[in-house]
């Protein structure tokens, strides 16, 4: 028996290398290839033709790749900073509520569980500008007599998509930081209000570095999704009006399968690769570094 | 006494604050999900109607109706999508379960080579976008002509779970405490009884809240559905959402009516996991 | 017949050596306890007798079969663990039961076994409860009821009293005593704590760093300890130590003060020597206030001042200042002290240790 050889972890890890080769590494790798190729699905032929680095400084002088790489950027940082701030804020309400605490923290994980994909048709339905529930209800209250314009705007589109994103993913944060408040051990802010802090300086000093790690593991989940968003976009308003919320992921798609220019796709999808493994390899060493301040102190 | 009368005062009025913020925050998580509901329930008129219509005069479950009885209204084959759906979603959890199991418990209990550096492999495979991810496999898939089929589409479910499912399951693991593993040996069990006959019961509800956690990931996936999925044959509910959507017009209601039906398994599945997932996902961070 | 031998045992994690090459035979029904600070090796070689790590070098041998490579399940042993390691899904019956329907015993037997096991550990009230809803005694006793079912050659704890409160402890203890008297098996048992291993054991195994310091029964350790480290570990509170050197035929302290050598060791010391004095607490009392056994020619007095004194009832420890450091001794059938009030102290030198200074290994007198 050769298996047998093998040490107990190796061989329980087979499985799940194998997989992810085979499903993840490997067509990763083709893709890698195809990406210095001008491969088109109308010509199959293209396959074959290698044009070194053409796609790649294709995409790195066009100008619309780098609006949407910077809009991407952009709409990420603004949406996670906002999620951790009011999952900071929901977790802190709802740790202070005395009475139906578990109903309410089942309610805070709903959104985690709505598909993407509905949560941007429901907010394409909420923004609608003609039959949206936000227009109907600014109208209803008259705070405004004309309709505007949530998903045919720009900007207004943008900040559409970012409220979805914002409403969907900031469970993840709630749900985390909450775990960490309800951990923690209750003497440390005791001892703070005894030594004369004041709320502030309590959460400041001592609840909210206690947190810290439980806030990186939500960082780390969200970096591993952050890609979910396309679906969001995808469903909103597939980039438009007139490419003005037009992200790499959706970039990525319309080139692929729009354009049909797969080579020239699959070099911009890498580098939609490597800003997510940028990500998340960020949040994880920070939530490494956490874990092992936290071991220490407790 | 004035003191304590202006603390007590700014006490009551937090209190006060406490209890409006939370309730805006939870009308603001909820709302949306009801009014989804609502509306699939109203007649399209109501939903179209100027000025809006606040109070719904008549409810029915029409939009249901038509759904489900087959090529109804618009003709989504809702049943073939939900079918659909629901295979590939079970299929793949339950394989993504096995090798997530093997994977979770040789990270919880082993020690060895570049641990963590595994780990972060293979949670950075996780990372790859839908959308990136999806353009190879089409090409893979369609070349060996599996494209559109209930088959490519649970071997991609699994691969996405996997990294997932083995870090919540090497949490769960480590909450089963190593003496008892080493008790039920001495008890004169092999280590394949003693961890079927300990470690596995007592990790059971940890490791049933990932195997849920990775039927939602299936059940809600859309980028890549979108790409390898072309007909009834192995459309999914997330993709079939959008043939209600025409090049202008949308029917509101029906999609409204599908999204709950959607919905409905993914909470209820939620309300089951809630506890156990927290803390499969947080373990290491409390015990460091 | 269970003798348990160790010969030449090394543990090894990657190039960290924690086990160097222990040898130590255990008779068949002996109670044995090894001691030794925490991180001296005692888990681990106890461990490793359990089979649940794996040996890096040299031999065990249970019952005169050599069990290196065998799995714990193959060496007929059982184990106490510090946290019990009950099974929380199953009821108390069951827990105790497990080994042997894993065995494949008939339903009949094990019930037998596990009420018989109840009898003896006073569970039988608790059998259908699960360890949740037990009292911390109460799960260790169930913990020693797992072990007694098995029936096995050789009983293995790692310190299972350590999670008790003080009066619990006494109590098992007692338990654990009794049960050895009744089992007639090999029992191993590790703990830092002196006294469990004094009131229990056959031959205590003082361990430090992964060696063996001395093995001895419990008067062996603490009458003639082997060691320095020994002497200071065995025995509470703790033996009075302190440098010297032998200079014009007495013992020189470091600050100048000094002793008569005791007379056992008055022709095996040389001039110029290193060494460690030591002497017990009970050796050092308040002249009139002490149960002296030793030569009458051996008491040494001196005139000290007391620091502090803590009453313990029946007896007090007096601190007295001497060669600037507080020596403590005991007092029986005490009388009020106070702080800085002058005593005369009776050493009985005749009792005293003496260590090499450098390999800190007891002088023979």
């Amino acid at each position: 028996m050769k298996l047998s050889k093998l040490s107990a972890p190796t061989l329980l890890l087979l499985p799940a290398f194998i997989v992810l080769a085979v499903f993840i590494v490997l067509p990763l790798m083709f893709s890698l290839y195809s990406s210095f190729t001008p491969f088109r699905l109308t010509k199959p032929d293209t396959l074959w033709v290698f044009i070194g680095f053409r796609n790649y400084v294709n995409v790195l002088t066009n100008a619309e790749f780098w609006v949407a790489f910077g809009r991407t950027v952009l709409l990420l940082t603004i949406a996670l900073n906002a999620e951790m701030l009011l999952g900071l804020g929901l977790a802190l309400l709802v740790n202070k509520a005395t009475r139906g605490q578990r109903i309410l923290r089942t309610a805070m994980m709903f959104p985690m569980m709505f598909s993407p994909v509905l949560v941007g048709f429901q907010f394409k339905f909420l923004f609608n500008d003609n039959i949206g529930f936000v227009n109907n209800a600014l109208q209803s209250l008259g705070l405004t007599d004309r309709a505007i314009p949530w998903l045919i705007d720009g900007n207004l589109a943008l900040f559409s998509i970012i409220v979805a994103e914002v409403w969907s993913s900031t469970a993840v944060f709630a749900i985390l930081i909450l775990a960490g408040l309800l951990a923690m051990p209750k003497d440390p802010v005791e001892a703070a209000h005894v030594d004369g802090c004041t709320p502030w300086q309590t959460f400041r000093y001592v609840t909210w570095p206690y947190l810290m790690p439980f806030a990186f593991i939500a960082m780390t989940i969200r970096s591993l999704d952050v890609a979910r968003a396309y679906d969001i976009v995808k469903i909103m308003t597939d980039g438009g009006p007139a490419k003005r919320t037009e992200l790499l992921w959706t970039l990525v798609g319309r080139t692929a399968y729009g354009d049909a220019r797969m080579g020239l796709a699959n070099a911009m999808a890498y580098v939609a690769i490597l800003l997510s493994i940028v990500f998340t390899v960020y949040f994880f060493r920070k939530l490494a570094a956490a874990r092992q301040q936290i071991g220490a102190e407790w | 006494m004035d003191t304590n009368a202006s603390h007590r005062l700014r006490r009551r009025l937090l209190k006060a604050a406490h209890f409006v913020g939370l309730f805006l925050a939870m009308a603001v998580i909820c709302l949306p999900g009801l009014w989804i509901v609502l509306s699939s329930l109203r007649p399209t008129v109501e939903i179209m109607a100027k000025p809006p219509v606040w109070i719904p005069e008549t409810l029915s479950l029409d939009a249901y109706r038509a759904m489900f009885s087959g090529a109804g209204q618009g003709g989504v084959p809702v049943w073939d999508y939900f079918r659909n759906s629901l295979i590939v979603s079970v299929t793949s959890t339950v394989i993504a379960l096995a090798i997530g199991l093997s994977g979770g418990y040789a990270f919880a209990r082993y020690r060895f080579k570049a641990k963590s550096a595994i780990f972060l492999g293979f949670m950075l495979t996780r990372a790859v976008p839908g959308i990136a991810l999806s353009l190879p496999l089409f090409m893979l898939y369609a070349r060996t002509g599996i494209i559109d089929t209930h088959f490519s589409l649970i071997l991609t479910y699994v691969a996405l779970n996997v990294p997932f499912t083995i870090w919540l399951i090497d949490g769960f693991f480590r909450q089963v405490p190593k003496d008892l593993a080493e008790a039920a040996q001495i008890d004169g069990c092999t280590p394949w009884q003693a961890f079927w006959q300990v470690e596995f019961p007592l990790a059971g509800p940890g490791i049933a809240s990932a195997g849920i956690f990775a039927f939602l990931t299936s059940w809600n996936e859309y980028a890549l559905a979108s790409q390898i999925t072309r007909s009834v044959n192995s459309k999914t509910l997330p993709v079939g959402l959008l043939d209600y959507t025409a090049e202008f017009t949308i029917d509101w209601r029906g999609m409204c009516a599908l999204a709950v039906v959607m919905i409905v398994p993914a909470l209820t599945l939620t309300f089951i996991i809630q506890k156990h997932l927290v803390s499969g996902l947080t373990f290491g961070a409390v015990k460091g | 017949m269970a003798p348990v031998t160790l010969r030449k045992l090394v543990k090894r994690y990657g190039a960290l050596e924690v086990v160097h090459g222990i040898d130590l035979e255990v008779k068949d029904r002996e109670f044995i306890a090894l001691v030794g600070p925490s991180g001296c090796g005692k888990s681990t070689t106890l461990r490793m007798i359990a089979g649940l790590e794996e040996v890096s070098g040299g031999a065990i041998e249970i019952g005169g079969r050599k069990v290196n490579d065998l799995p714990p399940r193959a060496r007929n042993i059982s184990m106490v663990f510090q946290s019990y390691a009950l099974y929380p899904h199953m009821t108390v019956a069951e827990n105790m039961g497990f080994s042997l329907k894993i065995a494949g015993r008939s339903a009949d037997e094990i019930k037998t076994r596990v009420d018989e096991a109840a009898a003896i550990l006073d569970l039988g009230h608790l059998l259908e409860r699960r360890p949740s809803q037990l009292s911390g005694g109460q799960r260790q006793r169930v913990a020693m009821g797992r072990a007694i079912v098995r029936q096995p050659d050789v009983f293995l704890f790692d310190e299972p009293l350590s999670n008790l409160d003080a009066k619990l402890r006494t109590q098992v203890r007692t338990e654990i005593k009794k049960l050895h008297a009744r089992m007639q098996a090999t029992m191993i048992y590790v703990t830092h704590d002196q006294v469990e291993a004094m009131t229990l054991s056959d031959r205590i195994v003082i361990m430090r760093d992964g060696h063996i310091e001395q093995v001895g029964t419990p008067e062996d350790v603490f009458r003639r300890p082997a060691t320095k480290f020994v002497a200071g570990f065995i025995g509470s509170p703790p033996m009075n130590m302190e440098e010297a050197v032998l200079t014009d035929g007495k013992l020189a302290f470091t600050t100048g003060a000094s002793l008569p050598v005791p007379p056992r060791f008055r022709s095996s010391l040389r001039e110029g020597q290193k060494v460690t004095f030591g002497l017990r607490p009970d050796d050092i009392y308040p002249s009139g206030h002490g149960l002296h056994a030793g030569d009458a020619d051996a008491v040494h007095e001196l005139e000290l001042p007391v620091t502090i004194t803590e009453p313990l009832g029946n007896e007090t420890l007096v601190f007295t200042q001497f060669n600037g450091r507080d020596w403590v001794s005991r007092m029986l059938n005490p009388r009020p002290l106070r702080s800085g009030e002058k005593m005369r102290m009776s050493l009985d030198l005749s009792r005293a240790h003496i260590f090499d200074g450098e390999t800190g290994k007891a002088l023979a007198g």
